[in-house]
């Protein structure tokens, strides 16, 4: 045993990296915040995190497939203007089921659009995506031009403190969305992600059906885009175009803090959600910091990009030694 | 389950070039067809005809006497038609079971894999070449952890999990070593037996003649010469695929060999697999590292060029040097061919010029004289024989003896006087392997050292002054003059007796 080293490790157990690190983060945040386990602060914390985690585990699936989705952030915008236009504060709450079904169309919709470029007509993701990314934040634009608008409170009551048998609502969806990936996974498509994403050539000749699992990744994104739009609509309770552009860049942090590798077809998806949820923390501590605003972003920065240093740094160390 | 195939003059071009004119083949069951051919001969691409990677222009494909038209890989597996690639199929990230079983996995009623089963089937596979692969090869291991050799096993039996009707082995036998050709060929035999027909594509003729019932030739495209193995020698095969004859007159000249210098001296070297490897070189030699493959043969040569780190001394030309970087290496005069060209020794997608010029850019920068780079470079390129279309060509599109010319040109180049070689004649033609063993000679002459590894006994013997034979990271055996014997090499190869004087 004596190469069971940390490379091998990682390798095996992508995960892995992403839980030492919110360990760490938990731990930090525990003591800047002792009263972090109380249900209510665990609550409040969750619910902001959720969104995020959300669009992780769609990110994910895109990254494992080989692809990579920069237009989440736009279809989050669009399902957040839709919502809080359409059902409005004074809105029933039938109008608001009604349209969180039109969302996730919209969503699956939007997430067609981008796998019948990359897919079909194999076109670059990161420069589709991108593209796609401003035609839908022209959309949100285009539908909410000002901030504003709203859902009902109820609903976003509903969101913020339910906590069945005790514990936050955040934690059903996760388990949820674990359990759905947990099936995936063993099932055919689970091979077929992760082989499109190891090695698209082979796959093709050992007759997998690339294109369309490559299409699916994506369909699968935009869907989980629009429950996260659903869910960051429920949390702020009104609508703001911009309100999902800064989280493309955060989604994809989350996997690659989350050990699945940006190259495709290693890794899972259980990894990115704690990447997400351990972003979540690294902004916490810093707002708990009292860090300057103006330093906010660069403070945040830093730590990720330690955090993404240390695997290759500890490999740097390993091999100087002969 | 029989089946017969036959190819009738088929017509294959990609964009314009010509790659098959005239291509004939037939195949029936229980029988062994080997399809032979120099590289660029068109074989790789009867090949894809038959197995549907590639549809035809012209000419016919008969399935039991029936036209067929194959529109993609999958319409061929569908006959039954399934085929070893040689550039592996296999998906390195994941487990060598859901290699195999990919797309054909048995999954239970709610759509999920039967891990068990699948565990199971893979198991028995592997038995199949038990005791000619290491014991860590599971079903769960991850492909990107096996050697060379055991992806080519797995890619084999992913071939063969398909209960084939016709197994194509396109150069399947090309990195594994003997013992595991020994059983492949047994394998061979019994599925022969059991009535599956196999297309045997190779270019090694000693494994051609064990194996096959009959031959096909192509060469240029056309098919050239076919039928019984047993009414033809090797010598006439040859000719038939090379239209010349001079192929294994290589063998060196035994001249005045008087005591020369020591070159290289090599104390004591431990690196990953190498468990204490000491030897010397002396200047002007041609020595040959023999043995079964992944006995520490690659990373002896990467040790030596400072590509791997590695405990011991070794002495160059009587001064102690320790390289940590290739660059040291290189300054020093050393020249590493890589063991797999494609990913090491060469910028793939780049052009021919560029990959010549590599490790001696500096010379030509400051002021650039790409003139001149241009100008050395197209005297490489003739010296070494190199068939192209122009120095601005991608490398990859070259076939596999040219591509591994371009790799040796680069170097010579430099002028290095110290060459390492890691199996270089791997997948090279006959015609282009003649070319290098007479150019390894010729650098010899001119005072070059050369250590150099190959996985073809024959080549070793016909070739070097003295083999060192590695097994289990340790130079098992020293071979040279009278005791430099096929027998005494296979035997000290396999560890099993006392080969040779020590």
């Amino acid at each position: 045993m004596k190469r069971f080293t940390w490379n091998k490790l990682t390798s095996r157990y992508p995960a892995l990296f992403a839980l030492t690190l919110l360990v760490l983060s938990v731990l930090i945040n525990v003591i800047l915040q002792p009263n972090m386990f109380a249900r209510d602060t665990l609550n409040s914390n969750m619910r902001v995190f959720l969104p995020m985690v959300i669009l992780a585990a769609g990110q994910a699936i895109v990254i494992l497939g080989g692809g990579i989705d920069i237009s989440v952030g736009g279809i989050v915008s669009i399902i957040n203007t839709i919502l809080a236009t359409r059902v409005g504060l004074e809105g029933s709450a039938e109008t608001m089921w009604q349209y969180v079904a039109i969302s996730l169309l919209i969503g699956i919709l939007a997430g067609a659009i981008n796998g019948f470029f990359v897919a079909y007509l194999r076109l670059q993701p990161i420069i589709t995506t991108y593209a796609t990314s401003f035609l839908f934040a022209g959309v949100a634009l285009f539908i909410l031009p000002n901030p504003g608008g709203g859902i009902p409170t109820s609903i976003s009551e509903f969101y913020r403190s339910s906590i069945p048998l005790g514990l936050p609502l955040a934690f059903y969806v996760i388990a949820i969305i674990l359990l759905v990936w947990g099936f995936l996974r063993s099932t055919r498509y689970g091979n077929f992600l992760f082989a499109v994403g190891g090695k698209a050539q082979a796959a093709y000749e050992t007759a997998v059906p690339v294109t369309t699992i490559q299409f699916s990744t994506y369909v699968i994104s935009g869907l989980m885009a629009a429950i996260s739009g659903i869910a960051i609509t429920m949390l702020s309770g009104s609508g703001n175009a911009e309100s999902g552009s800064a989280m493309t860049l955060n989604s994809i942090t989350a996997v690659v803090i989350g050990g699945t590798a940006l190259s495709g077809g290693v890794g899972g998806v259980a990894g990115p959600m704690l990447g997400a949820i351990t972003l979540g923390f690294i902004q916490n501590i810093i707002s708990f910091a009292h860090i300057d605003t103006w330093w906010e972003t660069f403070a945040k920065a830093s730590i990720i990009v330690a955090a993404l240093a240390i695997p290759g740094v500890i490999n740097l160390f390993r091999r100087r030694r002969p | 389950m029989t089946l017969s195939l036959s190819a009738r003059n088929v017509v294959k071009r990609y964009e314009g070039v010509i790659a098959l004119s005239d291509g004939n083949l037939e195949v029936n069951s229980g029988e062994v067809v080997a399809l032979i051919g120099a590289n660029g001969s068109g074989k790789s691409t009867m090949s894809k005809v038959i197995n549907g990677v590639v549809v035809l222009d012209g000419g016919q494909l008969l399935l039991d006497n029936k036209p067929v038209h194959f529109a993609s890989p999958q319409a061929a597996k569908k006959e039954g038609i399934s085929t070893v690639f040689q550039e592996l199929s296999l998906i390195p990230q994941m487990s060598v079971a859901d290699n195999i079983w990919l797309t054909r996995e048995p999954l239970d009623r709610f759509g999920r894999v039967r891990r068990k089963e699948v565990m199971a089937r893979t198991e028995a596979l592997i038995a199949l070449f038990e005791g000619t692969i290491k014991p860590d090869l599971k079903p769960e291991t991850p492909v990107s952890e096996l050697p060379p050799d055991e992806k080519q096993i797995v890619e084999i039996l992913k071939a063969v999990s398909f209960d084939p009707r016709l197994l194509i082995l396109d150069e399947a036998t090309a990195s594994l070593d003997s013992r595991q050709v020994q059983r492949l060929f047994e394998l061979v035999k019994k599925w022969k037996e059991e009535g599956k027909a196999i297309v045997f594509v190779s270019h090694r003729m000693e494994e051609i003649f064990r194996i096959a019932d009959r031959y096909s030739v192509l060469r240029n495209g056309k098919t050239v010469g076919a039928g019984n193995i047993n009414e033809i020698t090797e010598k006439d095969l040859i000719k038939l695929m090379i239209d010349k004859e001079s192929v294994f007159s290589y063998t060196r000249s035994e001249s005045e060999k008087a005591e020369k210098p020591v070159c290289l001296e090599v104390n004591d070297v431990h690196a990953d697999t190498l468990k204490g490897v000491s030897f010397y070189v002396n200047e002007g030699e041609l020595v040959g590292i023999g043995g079964l493959r992944g006995q520490g043969q690659r990373d002896l040569l990467l040790a030596l060029f400072g590509d791997i780190p590695f405990s011991g001394s070794i002495q160059y030309r009587g001064k102690p040097v320790h390289f940590r970087h290739p660059n040291q290496a290189m300054k020093n005069g050393f020249a590493l061919v890589p063991g797999d060209r494609n990913r090491e020794g060469l910028l793939y997608i780049r052009s021919i010029l560029e990959n010549f010029q590599l490790p001696s850019w500096a010379r030509y920068s400051f002021p650039l004289k790409l003139g001149k780079a241009r100008k050395d470079a197209e005297r490489a390129g003739a010296d070494l024989n190199l068939k192209m279309a122009g120095l601005q060509q991608p490398v990859s599109s070259l076939s596999g003896g040219n591509a591994q010319k371009v790799v040796i040109g680069k170097w010579l180049l430099r002028q290095p006087s110290l060459l390492l070689l890691d199996d270089p004649t791997k997948g090279v033609d006959v015609g282009t392997k003649a070319e290098f063993y007479a150019l390894l000679t010729r650098l010899c002459e001119e005072g070059k050292t050369i250590l150099f590894y190959s996985s073809d006994d024959e080549e070793l013997i016909g070739l070097c002054d003295r083999v060192m034979v590695l097994h289990d990271g340790k130079i098992y055996a020293e071979l040279a003059g009278s005791t430099l014997t096929h027998e005494n090499l296979v035997a000290a190869s396999l560890g099993v007796t006392e080969g040779g004087a020590r």
